[in-house]
């Protein structure tokens, strides 16, 4: 028993004064809850594409011309970009890409792969980062390594996701701070609170936002809402006033006004006629701008479905960070040269989608969205410059990135892989330049670059970020 | 080694009570706390909430998520059909991936303990219906088997069944005023419950207040 000498209703009252506010928020009708914590988005967002497999750089961000990297070279030069076996498929080039000039926008100093599609037109929001030494050619390790940032004890990851890094650090006040879609996600030293909602399928991410399947009477809901919200006794709301039960707390009022929301309907493209005929019509345009299907049932968990739930998910203020697996199948040994086209530029027609939409969109912070987000696009690994006797390529140390969007230099490539088997050399940090005196380029200095961007605290990736790509 | 045990309980007792145990006490039961002596010195006065920021005692923490199976399945008598699929997002380690088990009342959690309470208690709600034997219902236990109509619960019968259940559920009684607060619930939700004829919701809505209310979750 406690000792009522030591624990007076004085002090129990002095106790509870902390909480009056929330005592009186958990005492308004849910509505004007909801009406004064609208969702609004994050001021700064982050997403994190992930090419799953390993994928060929000279089809992307990392070109060679064939026209010097002949098959005739090949012994010196031990590349060979293979352009000409895309011939089959005369919807891709069979030379380099150099970007047709935006309207208003600079000349285009990045030239592509022939499986860039449609993300060529956004040079002018893109730093490619070329050259990067991955330190490994097994697909966990270097995935893992572009995760977090640190290079893997083995195959086991070592410190926290970078989206968890963010979310860590800037306490985002969105209902999902972080999602992670198809891709692992790790916190080694940060609350609860900036762990992703990590989901397989679409349907998983629409099953945490969606209402209880089992409903209760109107009126009995109303009742249990209003029961939760009363005031509970003195000793009660003190034992509530920090930590965990406060969590709960909010974690309950965000799942309100998540539910209340009726966000698992934002994530559903499908024509409803129940629906309001706005949200119908928000679900034409999602879909016109994702290149889905117009009519029938939308495939949320196809590369295009995936661009689109990032776009909504940022958009609609649920999310700050989105960590996305957004096209697999890449590690394309036995493979031909344009099944592995094909598939990767399905995933940059996606991402140009995405940031497309974010360019049109206006942020309420001001600007558009692609003002406020920045994109961070990596593959484990990438594939050898030559391909192998049996028509594919294996896996490569060397690989890039692409940055894109908020806190960035654009339409500038930084750092490079050799003209000789593509190896990752060293780099004047100031011009990404090769430079024998220069430094790799590694996975943590990218990591640390995207913190950087948004000034945050990168010492957790023990590198400086590349400078020379930052913008301001 | 039971003069050890002894020896060593007297030890104990002798140094918290620093004086001779008074003869006039009732000698201790097992499993149950021994009774404080008059004019025994403060026990670890709990600190001023003004010295602790306005906090009184150590942090809650949450229950992992095999001791929210093993709660659910002892208070309601059954389980929660979803609880191994969604372990993971309710925090459970799979130690390949995730070494550490989370126990974070987020909102996934609040999200997935709604959705199993309701699964739960509309079940144990709905199979209590049914129960002719008093002593076997889970939800309702001191209602006599007798009433049909919920509106006839009397307020006395309501407050002991809610008491009843707060011990099962939370390890405490709810009392005073906050007792009365699910009392008057309860009636308001019988009344709808019957008139709506759903019945189950009555005591199912009871439940579920209980099984999302940080009390059953926390320690």
């Amino acid at each position: 028993m406690r000792d009522p000498q030591g624990f007076s209703r004085r002090h129990l009252l002095r106790a509870a004064s902390g909480f009056a506010g929330g005592a009186l928020l958990g005492g308004l009708p849910f509505r004007t809850f909801a009406q004064q914590a609208a969702l609004a988005p994050a001021d700064r967002c982050f997403v994190f594409v992930y090419f799953a497999g390993g994928w060929d750089m000279l089809l992307s961000l990392d070109p060679r011309d064939p026209a010097v990297f002949t098959p005739e070279r090949v012994a010196e030069t031990r590349i060979l970009p293979g352009y000409s076996l895309l011939a089959t498929d005369p919807s891709f080039p069979t030379t380099v890409v150099t970007p047709n000039q935006r309207p208003g926008g600079p000349v285009p100093a990045i030239q592509f792969g022939p499986a860039i599609g449609r993300m060529a037109d956004h040079y002018d929001q893109m730093c490619v980062v070329r050259g990067i030494n991955m330190n490994t050619v097994a697909h966990e390790v270097g995935y893992r390594y572009f995760l977090t940032g640190k290079e893997p004890n083995g195959s086991a990851a070592r410190g926290s996701s970078t989206a968890t890094e963010i979310v860590g650090q800037m306490h985002p006040a969105v209902p999902v701070p972080s999602i992670a879609y198809g891709i692992e996600t790790y916190n080694d030293r940060y609350p609860g609170a900036a762990n992703a909602l990590r989901v397989s399928r679409a349907a998983d991410l629409l099953l945490t936002l969606s209402p209880s399947p089992t409903p209760l009477d109107s009126e009995i809901e109303k009742q249990l809402v209003d029961l939760r919200g009363k005031t509970v006794t003195c000793e009660a709301q003190a034992y509530d006033s920090r930590g965990l039960v406060g969590q709960y707390r909010d974690a309950r009022s965000q799942m309100t006004q998540v539910l209340g929301n009726q966000l698992h309907k934002s994530f559903s493209l499908d024509f409803n006629a129940m629906d309001p005929q706005a949200l119908n019509d928000e679900r034409a345009a999602i879909r016109s701008q994702y290149n889905l299907p117009a009519t029938g049932s939308v495939n949320m968990d196809s590369a295009a479905g995936r661009a689109a739930m990032i776009g909504i998910a940022l958009k609609k203020g649920i999310s700050q960070c989105v960590s996305m697996n957004l096209v697999g199948g890449l590690d394309t040994h036995f493979g031909t040269q344009v099944s592995h086209a094909t598939t990767q530029r399905t995933g940059w027609n996606a991402l140009a989608d995405l940031v497309d939409d974010l360019r049109k969109s206006a942020h309420p912070g001001g600007g558009t969205f692609i003002d406020h987000t920045t994109i961070m696009v990596f593959s484990e690994f990438a594939r050898t410059p030559l391909i192998n006797g049996t028509g594919g390529r294996d896996h490569h140390i060397c690989s890039a990135a692409a940055l894109i969007g908020a806190g960035l230099k654009h339409n500038l490539a930084f750092g490079a892989a050799g003209d000789i088997n593509m190896a990752a050399g060293l780099v004047d940090r100031t011009t990404g330049r090769p430079d024998p005196k220069g430094l790799q380029i590694l996975p943590e200095d990218l990591i640390a670059t995207v913190l950087a961007s948004a000034k945050l605290d990168y010492a957790i990736t023990r590198t400086e970020p590349l400078k020379a790509i930052l913008s301001g | 080694m039971r003069a050890t045990l002894l020896a060593a309980a007297a030890l104990s007792l002798a140094a918290c009570t620093q004086k001779p145990v008074d003869p006039g006490l009732p000698a201790p039961t097992p499993a149950q706390l021994d009774p404080v002596p008059v004019n025994h010195p403060s026990i670890d006065p709990l600190p001023d909430p003004e010295a602790q920021g306005g906090h009184i005692g150590r942090a809650p923490r949450r229950i992992s998520v095999a001791q929210l199976k093993a709660s659910i399945l002892t208070t309601t008598g059954r389980q929660w059909s979803q609880i191994d699929t969604l372990a993971p997002s309710l925090g459970k380690a799979d130690f390949a991936l995730v070494n550490a088990e989370s126990t974070e009342a987020n909102l996934v959690f609040a999200k997935f303990l709604e959705d199993g309470a309701r699964e739960v208690c509309l079940a144990a709600a709905a199979a209590d219906l049914t129960q002719t034997d008093q002593a076997q219902r889970v939800l309702s236990p001191e209602v006599p088997v007798s009433i049909t109509d919920l509106t006839k619960i009397d307020a006395a019968t309501a407050k002991k069944n809610l008491v009843t259940l707060s011990t099962r559920f939370w390890g405490q009684p709810l009392s005073g005023a906050e007792l009365d607060t699910w009392a008057a619930t309860f009636a308001t939700l019988a009344t709808r419950a019957q008139a709506a004829g759903q019945k189950r919701q009555a005591f199912g809505a009871i439940c579920v207040a209980l099984m999302t209310d940080p009390r059953f979750f926390t320690y």
